[in-house]
């Protein structure tokens, strides 16, 4: 990937901001750099489908570059491109049936020095993968970006646009969701 | 779950309080939510955003604007099953313009409808209602002087027809200077508009 | 003026998206679990003779707007009510079957919260008059705090002095007119009966630049 060379990977989100908006469009490769494997994570796990959640990244990233003056804080670039993949997202669960993630082409992460381990990490994430489907949407959302993406609940919610007493309640509910789920199978 | 594994994991409750069972609770969570941290293989994307960031995008009102001014000859054979996606990319316009006077001829049972929102600080407006069957995409309004005041003017169906804008591709708004709105069932409200015929 | 010229020939073939079955207007649009239910509804509207497109229109809306299925459902659901309410109102007030249009019409005013018993006064007192125009012509008074007594008086005045279909529109227009001036509700309407049949028309959307003059993509049905 081409990357502008005029802006140095470790430079503030605000920074890279205003390059691009400078018209150094080469420069948005930085944040992408810096988001994507985040983003491809939150969206895979959203969608249970690694090709949709590439599409939706895609389209969220694609939409921050043409919106990105209207990124009010640059600052918090983070948590307002999360808010564009989640709605991505939303409008991609909004053409299934509700809930219905896909679990087919989400792999398990094999690891090649030990198979049996290997195996049986490929079933519990199969497991944890199917309980974490079962959650509606925004309780799938909430606890992603809570325990996989490691946001805060403040930044929860500049991402989403929820109450923090609200997601509060939903991480919550996922939480013991997924435990029962792992108790089942223990 | 026991409310005490909850405060752990929210960062209010430091884990060497929790008796052992209960760590072992959060440590089977820990270990569920290690795994789904686990990055797919999924291949980046950055190579077709960037190609999508490069090519030329100029506002689609422009783009509007200079196909109209183009001629066009398109020839289709209809089948049961074109989608509305191929119709939505071609519209028929007649436009005869006699030495600069006179209006645009519009079929009987037509008006013009005119969109109007003050939006400032908007990259793109739309007006998306039951006439474009809801779809994003198809009717731009333009702001060709950057004041924030949008506008697009439309020729539609006499009668009624429920619309709302939706701006920056995101944001949906009911217009406020409609003057009549219709609950939508959703919750939320249509602006309404009452297209008359143009009198021949 | 360079005259921009847009020629769409169409050759042979059935009218495609006439034929275009409601499961494929709304797949993609509409979440998968609601679209057989969407599309039973729109089979039992077309089967009383109700128009479905509609019904179509609220699915594919709801769709858009990122709803969930069963609100979706309930909201067809529900237009198809107004529907079948709009149509009783309208056979009760007129002979013959009333039209897809007209029937369409009274049901967006009735949406706009005309109580059905005020509908069908307006239908007794002036029978043969279209009730879409008349309706929404109430509608507009009372969304701008008229009394619902006053606001069918006054368009039924009009009715009777001769003010036919969308012409109501203007009687309404003009009252609030008033009530921009200053006037109080009372002397609104005082003032406009007393000028019927003579009330300004609304001034027809002239416009302002032919060529940027757009239409919806091909295939838009009647009004819903």
């Amino acid at each position: 990937m081409k990357v502008s060379s005029r802006v140095s990977p470790a430079a503030p989100d605000a920074d890279v901001i205003a390059r691009v908006l400078a018209g150094d469009a080469d420069a948005f490769g930085v944040l992408i750099q810096r988001y994507e494997p985040g983003l491809l994570r939150f969206a895979t796990r959203m969608l249970g489908s690694v090709d949709a959640g590439a599409d939706a990244v895609a389209e969220g990233l694609v939409r921050a570059y043409r919106h990105l003056a209207s990124c009010r804080e640059p600052g918090r670039f983070r948590t307002w491109v999360y808010r564009i993949v989640a709605n991505r997202c939303k409008s991609h669960l909004a053409r299934r049936s509700a809930g219905d993630v896909s679990l087919e082409d989400v792999p398990a992460m094999p690891d090649p020095e030990d198979g049996e381990a290997a195996l049986e990490r490929a079933e519990r994430l199969a497991q944890v993968s199917q309980a974490l489907s079962r959650l509606s949407p925004e309780k799938r959302e909430a606890f992603v970006l809570k325990h996989i993406e490691g946001m805060s609940y403040e930044e929860i919610a500049a991402a989403t646009g929820a109450r923090i007493p609200t997601l509060k309640m939903r991480v919550h509910r996922a939480r013991e969701a997924l435990l029962e789920a792992l108790k089942e199978h223990a | 779950m026991d409310p005490r594994l909850h405060r752990v994991l929210d960062g209010e409750l430091d884990r060497d309080q929790l008796p052992a069972d209960l760590r072992a609770e959060l440590e089977r969570l820990e270990r569920a939510t290690a795994l789904l941290a686990a990055a797919p293989a999924a291949g980046s994307v950055a190579a077709r955003v960037l190609a999508a960031v490069h090519r030329p995008h100029r506002a689609l009102a422009a783009r509007v604007g200079q196909w109209l001014y183009e001629r066009h000859a398109v020839t289709l054979k209809l089948r049961p099953i074109w989608s509305l996606a191929l119709a939505a990319a071609l519209a028929l316009i007649a436009v005869l313009a006699g030495r600069g006077t006179g209006p645009a001829v519009l079929a009987a049972g037509e008006g013009i409808a005119q969109f109007v929102g003050r939006f400032p600080g908007a990259h793109s407006v739309e007006v998306v209602g039951s006439f474009n069957d809801w779809r994003s995409g198809s009717l731009p309004l333009t702001d060709d002087d950057q004041d924030g005041v949008w506008n697009a003017e439309v020729v539609l169906p006499a009668g009624e027809h429920q619309y709302m804008f939706v701006v920056d591709g995101e944001k949906w708004v009911v217009d406020p200077l409609a003057g009549r709105y219709v609950d939508d069932g959703f919750g939320r409200q249509n602006a309404l508009m009452i297209v008359r015929p143009v009198v021949r | 003026m360079k005259v921009a010229t847009l020629l769409f020939v169409v050759a042979a073939g059935p009218i495609g998206l006439a034929a275009q079955s409601v499961r494929g207007r709304l797949q993609g649009r509409v979440p998968e679990s609601a679209i057989a239910a969407v599309d039973s509804l729109v089979r039992a509207a077309e089967m009383e003779s109700l128009p479905s497109d509609p019904l179509v229109k609220k699915a594919l809306e709801g769709g858009a707007k990122g709803v969930s299925a069963d609100r979706i459902v309930l909201a067809v659901r529900q237009t198809a009510g107004q529907l079948h309410d709009a149509r009783a109102l309208l056979r009760r007030g007129q002979a013959g079957e009333p039209s897809a249009d007209e029937i369409a019409s009274v049901a967006a005013a009735l949406g706009r919260g005309v109580p059905t018993p005020l509908g069908e006064r307006m239908a007794s007192a002036l029978p043969g008059e279209p009730m879409g125009p008349a309706l929404h012509a109430v509608a507009d008074l009372v969304g701008h705090g008229f009394a619902q007594d006053s606001a069918v008086d006054l368009v039924v005045t009009a009715g009777q002095k001769g003010m036919r279909g969308l012409r109501l529109l203007d009687v309404a227009s003009a009252a609030v007119a008033e009530l921009q001036r200053g006037r109080t509700h009372a002397q609104a309407i005082a003032d406009v009966r007393g000028g019927l049949p003579d009330v300004p028309s609304a001034p027809p959307a002239a416009p302002g630049v032919l060529n940027r003059l757009r239409r919806p993509p091909q295939g838009v049905r009647s009004p819903s």
